[in-house]
């Protein structure tokens, strides 16, 4: 834990915004998985700092479907614990628990990133296993909360590393950001709505929503017709 | 961006700050922070002070309560290394405390401490942006050396029970809203969604439009999150980026 706190902060520039590298962090708490994802905006997140694997699939779920445990706790600006998700009834999650089941994850934990009542976003720790964490990993994920939490106060730093803009970019969902602007374009829709027609046909077709928007990036799909969903001959192979 | 929401925090921090002492939440979660930087940090025992209103340091918690521990931080409220160090503002390490210089500047902690055992102190400010409102000690029985590894990892440490500290203050919404990471954050959200609008309208890639993007930003001095709310907002003729 102290390697992983020491670490923190980013001591190059294209370290990204958190210097620690998530896998050992997780394998530190005891969890398989991290993810930190920031708000931007009203509702919207980002995810800046995750582990491999099912930690960015439940982040992009959780995009996807605007529901689960990191939007139940930045909503209420508290810890959302869930050790076993095999018990919680159905209603909970209605969309996200189905593929939480599909994908084999058995606890969830959830930490807001709180400066007085403001959340500034959530840290995420999955594991397969059930079970709740132990009393030293239940602290250690409080002290990281709130470690992270400082680095994002952080004046400038963590802000210029956030604005040093890459080509290709390095925004994770950089590509789904670009697809809601091409998708307004061609549906002459606002970007508010794009993103939900987005969200809504990576949803309906079962596809990671980063999938279905380099798909649009690359002109493999287009929304340009004005239904519900975009025509199955839209989706051309180039 | 907005300027300094810290400043605007911290002031609401110093007019509640005399209420915190009462709060047990804080309290708890800032002794089992204590807890845990002895194991971090491998020294005997680590306490956090903060600044009451009047500037003078109270203790909030340690690592243990049960020993003269508090009763040892509370003595620094008038002279330690805690109290040099929220005075400072500066990390104050590795200080032996059977050396002169010690016991020239905090003569009675110096004693006390070696009386209850303890050979070395270390002390780091808590810190809100430029100003200083606590520290966290550290005391080890024997004599021990915080590298710059080991000052940093207290810093650390020393920011989580700051943000702890802020947590327990109703800061409203606007006051911190506008953190800076945040507006990055759209701003880059807003120069993605751009270059998708750029690419649809000229058929072209992403990379392509981000270059006409850029450029156009570059050529009027204006920044690039300016020239992409332009664009999204139809208030920039996208043509002139061409």
């Amino acid at each position: 834990m102290a390697a992983v706190l020491r670490t923190l902060h980013p001591v190059r520039s294209g370290q990204g915004l958190i210097g620690s590298d998530p896998g050992n962090c997780a394998r530190v708490l005891g969890v398989d998985g991290v993810a930190l994802s920031l708000l931007a905006g009203e509702r919207a997140t980002e995810l800046v700092w995750a582990s491999e694997g099912d930690s960015r699939r439940l982040e992009d779920l959780q995009f996807t479907l605007g529901e689960g445990p990191g939007v139940d706790a930045v909503v209420r600006g508290s810890l959302v614990i869930e050790p076993d998700l095999s018990r919680l009834p159905a209603g909970r999650w209605p969309l996200l628990l189905p593929e939480l089941t599909a994908l084999g994850t058995g606890a969830v934990f959830c930490f807001p990133l709180l400066v007085g009542r403001v959340c500034l976003g959530v840290l995420t720790l999955q594991r397969r296993a059930s079970g709740p964490l132990t009393d030293a990993g239940m602290d250690d994920a409080l002290i990281l909360t709130g470690a992270l939490t400082a680095v994002l106060l952080d004046g400038g730093a963590a802000s210029d590393a956030l604005m040093a803009v890459e080509r290709p970019s390095d925004l994770y969902r950089a590509a789904v950001h670009q697809a809601t602007g091409m998708i307004s374009v061609q549906a002459g829709i606002p970007l508010s709505q794009a993103l939900l027609r987005l969200r809504a046909y990576a949803y309906r077709h079962g596809r990671p929503i980063l999938e279905v928007a380099e798909d649009v990036v690359a002109r493999r799909l287009d929304f340009r017709n004005d239904g519900p969903e975009p025509d199955p001959s839209g989706r051309k192979r180039r | 961006m907005a300027v300094a929401p810290q400043e605007r925090v911290l002031q609401a921090f110093g007019e509640a700050v005399g209420t915190l002492i009462d709060d047990f939440d804080l309290i708890d979660a800032l002794h089992r922070l204590c807890a845990r930087g002895v194991e971090l940090l491998d020294v005997t025992a680590v306490g956090i002070m903060l600044a009451g209103p009047r500037g003078d340091l109270q203790v909030l918690a340690a690592s243990d309560e049960r020993t003269g521990l508090l009763e040892l931080f509370g003595l620094q409220s008038e002279e330690g290394p805690c109290a040099e160090s929220y005075r400072t503002g500066e990390a104050l390490v590795n200080a032996g405390l059977a050396a002169p210089d010690a016991i020239a500047h905090y003569p009675v902690f110096a004693e006390r401490a070696r009386q209850a055992g303890y050979a070395t102190a270390h002390a780091l400010p808590l810190r809100l942006r430029q100003r200083s409102i606590g520290a966290i000690g550290m005391l080890h029985a024997g004599p021990h050396t915080l590298d710059s590894s080991g000052v940093q990892l207290g810093r650390t440490l020393a920011d989580v029970a700051t943000i702890a500290v802020l947590q327990q203050h109703t800061i409203e919404q606007g006051n911190v809203e506008r953190a800076q990471v945040q507006a990055a954050l759209v701003s880059r959200t807003v120069i993605e969604q751009a270059k998708g609008v750029l690419a649809e309208r000229w058929a072209t890639g992403v990379d392509e439009a981000f270059d006409a993007l850029r450029g156009y930003a570059r050529r009027h001095g204006e920044r690039l999150a300016d020239v992409a709310r332009g664009i999204i907002d139809g208030t920039l003729d996208t043509e002139a980026l061409r």
